[in-house]
């Protein structure tokens, strides 16, 4: 109970030392804050945008087959899915037409999916990805699904159908009858999901042709052997599975989290230098303090103590208000600081909104790159500027 | 005998160029309810003598021992433990600490012995009521005066109710007003059966009839006891 009683007593002598200090304390509160804001801020961005990518990509087909001449994409014929069919392990394929439309009124490309929902594995799950209303049933035709950028234009316009132009100038319209949720912002913000023969006559392509062959495959380990034999079968193709889609996005918001990480903890590093610095030379008004509480016994212990308490609630307070800060930012503000940064112009060009991912993983590590070097930079130097002697309080020192 | 020292020398940076014989085989007893005064110049080593004394180092060699405790035997973290019960100190200009009010820094010795906050503000109060300062009880240190700051610095010396009191030339920076007052004070501490120890070569303290014993010390050496 006494040893209780004096860590109280030691604690409540480390609050009334910060309060003293309060404006020096509060500088050193703020710059850490922003600091931890900053880096807590790109490893939240990372992992909503990775994980984003991940959720989106759940339903997206395990290899993709596209048809090139002259390095430009072009339809492929039905025959080119029979001949896939003598591949073992493949489940299933299905066509896909995928293109892009300009609006002019707007200036906005967007994103034409034709999807055969019917064909898909899972396909009676698609409606999880939406926020309201549902898919197109199978074989239905002339409704879409819309990513939200692109129901708030149709919204904005004051209308319920979706008119698009095709080649011939002639207008196809659409019900909407879904919109996707936001965590899926990233790849649908811009997107028009219809049937597939709704897409084939707006584009006018042929009716037993397609953009893309999704390919299904039963054994999830075998994705990449079986790219390998389709790429080696139909050598005109290119083939692209689902994992490599998932590594593109992870590298690139990978290399771009490391790249600001390092900036920050390089901030984050001469910070706690700082610290360092200033806590292993005292000045003669704390020197005189220390002197004096030793000779009222005192014990370099307790003074250690007064400085842990003093370090742990100033990194301790700062981590969490940084923490805090950098959710917000990337909850509710999407990022906006390091959004041009992370997400990159050219890369995905719509808007789109996160969601954080808060892992106990993250968290931690915050907490192990600010609060525990920063309790080792005011702590350790503490250990021997708590041995000022005792007798430097007696005859004037 | 309360304080007992018999061929106590101090040597700073032993064996190092720049050594400094500070006390010189000293012989000193003292006993209990008694009131001493070191008097000696500037570096006569009076200071290092007190700070034997007080528990704060123990002798390089010779033996010390302070309310039946032998010093030198002592690791640095018992001196402290017996410091805290046994000495209550009152420095040269009282070393105060500015920023805390008289109340806290009163308190300061209870602090690592765990006293809760009710038991420190009692003791500090009653202190307080016998000194005439209770007034200024939530005043910072800084904003009192010279006379009531003495008074500060003799209650903290005394929330511990320690038998010795050291006090390091407590009227160096005095006019002679309070250092009338506070060899006064001192007495009555004496009446009340304290053992007090003061530097000073201040005619005020020396001469003051509460003194029961000089003991000059010049060069590390006692010359009068």
């Amino acid at each position: 109970m006494q040893i209780l009683a004096r860590q109280i007593n030691v604690l409540d002598y480390a609050l009334s030392s910060l309060w003293r200090r309060r404006m020096k304390n509060l500088s050193v509160l703020l710059v850490f804050t922003a600091v931890i804001f900053l880096v807590a801020s790109f490893q939240m961005t990372t992992g909503a945008l990775t994980r984003t990518a991940e959720r989106v990509l759940e339903n997206a087909p395990q290899i993709t087959l596209q048809r090139m001449s002259a390095g430009r994409q072009v339809d492929i014929p039905p025959e080119y899915a029979a001949r896939l069919s003598s591949i073992y392990g493949i489940s299933r394929i299905v066509p896909r037409v995928w293109g892009y439309y300009f609006d002019e009124v707007t200036g906005a490309n967007l994103t034409v999916m034709g999807l055969a929902t019917d064909r898909m594995p899972m396909g009676d799950q698609l409606h999880l990805a939406l926020a309201s209303g549902s898919f197109p049933g199978p074989g239905s035709r002339g409704s879409v699904v819309l990513g939200r950028a692109v129901n708030d234009m149709v919204q904005a316009r004051g209308s319920h159908l979706l008119s698009l132009f095709r080649n011939d100038l002639s207008m196809a319209s659409f019900e909407i009858s879904g919109v996707f949720a936001d965590a899926t912002d990233i790849l649908t913000r811009d997107l028009v999901v219809m049937n597939i023969d709704d897409a084939r006559d707006l584009f006018r392509i042929r009716g037993d042709r397609a953009t893309d062959l999704c390919v299904y495959v039963t054994n999830p380990n075998e994705i990449n052997t079986i790219a390998r034999k389709i790429a080696d079968l139909l050598p005109d193709t290119r083939v692209v599975t689902r994992p490599q889609i998932l590594k593109t996005y992870r590298v690139v918001f990978g290399w771009r989290s490391g790249f600001g990480s390092i900036c920050l903890l390089t901030a984050l590093t001469a910070f706690i230098i700082l610290a360092w610095d200033k806590a292993s030379g005292l000045s003669q008004e704390e020197k005189r303090e220390i002197a004096i509480l030793k000779v009222l016994g005192w014990q370099t212990a307790d003074i250690l103590a007064v400085r842990f308490w003093e370090s742990l609630l100033v990194s301790g307070i700062s981590f969490l208000v940084g923490v805090t800060l950098a959710f917000i930012h990337v909850a509710f503000f999407d990022a906006a600081l390091f959004r041009p940064i992370m997400v990159g112009w050219s890369v995905i060009f719509p808007p789109f909104h996160l969601v954080p991912e808060m892992t106990a993983q993250v968290v931690l590590l915050i907490f192990c790159l600010s609060v525990l070097p920063y309790l080792a930079a005011t702590v350790i130097p503490a250990w021997h500027t708590a041995s000022v002697p005792a007798d430097s309080a007696l005859s004037g020192a | 005998m309360l304080i007992e020292l018999e061929s106590v020398t101090k040597i700073y940076n032993q064996g190092r160029p720049n050594e400094v014989r500070a006390l010189d085989a000293i012989d000193l007893r003292i006993g209990a309810e008694t009131m001493v005064c070191l008097r000696g110049a500037s570096g006569s080593g009076k200071s290092t003598l007190l700070s034997i004394i007080g528990c704060i180092f123990p002798p390089t060699s010779g033996r010390a021992a302070i309310a039946g405790r032998k010093l030198s035997r002592l690791p640095d973290r018992f001196l402290t433990l017996h410091r805290r019960r046994t000495i209550g100190f009152i420095f040269q200009r009282f070393n105060l600490l500015p920023e805390l009010t008289v109340l806290d820094n009163i308190t300061l010795p209870l602090l690592p012995l765990g006293v809760g906050p009710a038991d420190r503000r009692a003791r500090a109060r009653e202190l307080m009521e016998r000194f005439g300062i209770i007034h200024r009880e939530n005043f910072r240190a800084a904003q009192v005066s010279g006379g009531e700051l003495q008074r500060v610095a003799i209650a903290r010396a005394l929330i511990n109710d320690p038998p010795i009191i050291l006090a390091d030339e407590p009227t160096a920076h005095l006019d002679s007003r309070l250092s009338h007052v506070f060899m006064d004070l001192m007495a009555e501490l004496r009446a009340a059966g304290k053992t007090i120890v003061i530097t000073s070569h201040d005619p005020l303290v020396t001469e003051h009839p509460a003194i029961e014993r000089i003991i000059d010390i010049r060069d590390g050496r006692i010359h009068a006891a």
